[in-house]
């Protein structure tokens, strides 16, 4: 009686001490990102759940479009995940809020990421008030796509693509051939992020900002883009196609010259019957300075989270894969210590020498935690500018207006 | 007590229970979220009070600053073209359909049936599809209509603001005009034959015939299908997102697809509740004008 009594209290000790490591080990952590298993936060969320760690990661795919509003709503119910994948002008809506976890300190102790590696823009987008709030994901950035045997049959030198505005509104003119549809370039201004993503780099080449927006030289910018559409050098469509599909009409032979990004790369490789190059965004006037559009997502851990410490080690694995995003995934990395190794394919490699270059002058749109309102006071200034209901300088004055109604 | 359990099982009691599960129904799913929306219209709201039910409250400060947007009044104008142009093109077309299938010919039931199918498509199905026929470029209705000699330039029929919101218009009524005709034909099909008959013996001729007797009595059904199709072209939202996203420059930009625009892209949640409880005002007026119609159909 008394043995078996032994037996059991041994056996239920031996459960219970079973069953509490068992549970120390399973630190379960959330992950929302827009990746699919092609890519690579799915990739890296599987590999770093199956290693002996003690981590587990539940990830959850989310839509593009419902980054924002899925994690406020979670936000607000307390229902947030661990760490989320968020797209970098969003960054400071959350991070100003405090809803992002601040993780100076445990950058300064990690040995995998260091604040000094990244480029300035992508690290910029993840500050806020001189705190890292989050770790940059990936980076990419737009510049000119071209055509080169429409350059030679137009009798233009491919090895000097347009330079500067002036030359580059000449080009399309020459390239333009509305009998055959084919428009001289193709770009996005679109009532969306895309319009304000393509539209500032102009701005801000020209000595504009998203805080003055309405500069003689943003005016002049604004200017071009109009006389891009109202001679029909470009497709009426610009105002309502984004980047992926303007450049469909590129890889289709019915522009000339596109303005997009790196994510267009491995698709122009399959699809483009013709030889293509890129060069950087052509500015203002000779030697101005130069900008671009600063794009993709950053990784940031909620500050709501039960496991900060687990979640930013998996944030340090995700980093120490980053020589992997180029090779295996077609992204850049917003590093400036890995260098891309060819790929082999000729074009895409000399363009990605032109759009790391182009990274250089990358700028974050923001960082603002109304940044959602002030791109869209530039969408309307795009919209109504184009579309000739205002000039160029009323649209970019109305638009600043609200933008100071929002900054002050 | 035994007769309290008698009323409940047969008599008032249970009258009673019915009404009332049906009130709380509608209560519930109905009336507090519309509640919370008119309530929400008048407070302060961002992302991170957006859990919480006592914000700050602002009076009248969203639709002050609604009304001071110079997009407020084109947009109220579109949405009066929009339901209008919508509502009749579907409701003539519909009309002429179902009097034409009412002729009764070898296959029009099936073929009536038939017409159904760009009813039950999702919209944004049928949006994307418009997307093809309506494109700038490359676009089948273009190129029909260059080639019958109707246009010499190319229509971007959603990229320019004189075209966009009739691009829309243009896709709702063939998404609506099924749904119009199916009704429209249940009541023709309700109309006597013998007062047809009687008219045509009197000398009465077809445009006589539908004046004096289809369209009178057909009063109650025209009143239902106009008011649903009212109710419906409010609600049209699928479509909007699909084809123009309201644009160009807003140009086909209507109030509930800027409701959602405020509330889901701008996260101005509260000037998105403004939004929507104006729109619950016309709403109103056309479940009134449904409602009365029905109620004549009853009586009669």
């Amino acid at each position: 009686m008394n043995m078996t009594k032994q037996l059991l209290g041994v056996s239920l000790l031996a459960l219970t001490a079973f069953g509490s490591a068992a549970f120390a080990e399973d630190v379960t952590i959330t992950i929302w990102s827009l990746d699919d298993e092609t890519q690579p936060a799915y990739t890296y969320a599987q590999e770093f759940s199956a290693m002996d760690n003690g981590i587990t990661i539940d990830y959850r795919e989310i839509q593009f479009d419902d980054v924002v509003s899925e994690s406020m709503r979670a936000f607000a119910t307390g229902q947030a995940p661990d760490i989320i994948a968020v797209d970098n002008p969003e960054h400071a809506l959350f991070a100003a809020r405090g809803a992002f976890l601040d993780i100076t300190d445990m950058i300064a102790a990690s040995d995998a990421i260091n604040a000094e590696n990244y480029f300035p823009g992508p690290l910029n987008s993840v500050t806020w008030d001189g705190q890292y709030y989050g770790v940059p994901k990936a980076t990419n950035t737009i510049a000119l796509y071209y055509n080169v045997d429409m350059f030679t049959a137009h009798g233009l030198d491919p090895d000097s693509p347009p330079s500067t505005w002036d030359e580059l509104v000449d080009a399309a003119r020459a390239l333009n051939d509305p009998d055959n549809n084919i428009y001289g370039i193709a770009f996005s201004a679109k009532a969306s992020e895309e319009g304000t993503f393509q539209f500032l780099p102009w701005a801000q080449m020209a000595g504009g900002g998203y805080e003055n927006i309405n500069t003689a030289g943003a005016v002049r910018a604004m200017d071009i883009w109009r006389t891009l559409l109202d001679d029909k050098l470009a497709s009426p469509d610009t105002l309502t196609r984004g980047q992926w599909d303007s450049t469909g009409t590129f890889n289709a032979g019915n522009a000339a010259m596109v303005i997009s990004g790196p994510w267009e790369l491995n698709r122009m490789v399959e699809e483009a019957q013709f030889d293509w190059r890129v060069a950087l965004l052509p500015v203002p006037e000779e030697g101005a300075e130069r900008a671009s559009a600063m794009g993709d997502f950053n990784w940031a851990i909620f500050q709501s989270s039960d496991h900060p410490a687990e979640a930013f080690a998996a944030l340090e694995y995700f980093a120490s894969q980053d020589d992997r995003l180029f090779p295996e995934f077609g992204q850049l990395p917003a590093r400036s210590d890995i260098a891309l190794p060819p790929t082999g394919v000729a074009p895409k490699d000399a363009a990605l020498i032109v759009f790391l270059e182009q990274l250089q002058y990358a700028q974050a749109r923001g960082p603002h935690p109304d940044w959602p309102q002030i791109s869209k006071a530039i969408q309307d200034a795009i919209q109504l500018s184009l579309t000739g209901q205002l000039s160029s300088q009323e649209a970019l004055d109305q638009a600043q207006a609200t933008i100071d109604a929002i900054l002050n | 007590m035994r007769r309290i359990m008698m009323s409940v099982v047969d008599g008032k009691g249970f009258d009673l229970i019915l009404v009332g599960a049906a009130l709380i129904f509608l209560f519930l799913f109905s009336g507090l979220p519309l509640l919370y929306n008119i309530l929400m219209s008048f407070q302060e709201v961002d992302m991170f009070s957006l859990g919480k039910f006592f914000r700050p409250f602002v009076g009248l400060d969203n639709y002050r600053a609604l009304l001071s947007q110079p997009a407020f009044w084109p947009i109220m104008w579109n949405t009066i073209v929009f339901v209008t142009c919508s509502i009749g093109g579907q409701f003539l077309v519909g009309f002429s359909l179902a009097l034409f299938f009412n002729l009764n010919f070898v296959g029009s039931t099936f073929i009536r049936g038939l017409f159904l199918v760009s009813w039950v498509m999702p919209g944004l199905v049928v949006g994307a599809i418009w997307n093809w026929i309506l494109a700038g470029d490359f676009g089948v209705l273009n190129y029909f209509l260059e080639n019958l000699g109707i246009i010499d330039e190319k229509i971007f029929w959603r990229s320019d603001i004189n075209y966009s919101l009739w691009a829309v218009i243009i896709t709702n009524i063939w998404l609506g005009t099924a749904f119009n005709m199916i009704l429209l034909s249940v009541g023709l099909a309700g109309i006597p034959e013998d007062v047809y008959e009687a008219a045509e013996l009197d000398g009465a001729n077809a445009i006589q015939r539908l004046w004096t007797i289809t369209l009178p009595m057909m009063r109650s059904t025209i009143g239902a299908v106009v008011s649903l199709g009212l109710i419906f072209t409010l609600q049209q939202f699928d479509l909007f997102a699909a084809i123009t996203s309201g644009g160009p420059a807003n140009s086909s930009n209507v109030a509930q697809y800027w409701a959602w625009e405020l509330s889901f892209r701008q996260y101005d949640f509260a000037k998105g509740a403004a939004i929507s409880t104006l729109m619950i005002f016309f709403v109103m007026f056309a479940a009134i004008v449904y409602v009365r119609s029905t109620k004549h159909e009853v009586r009669g």
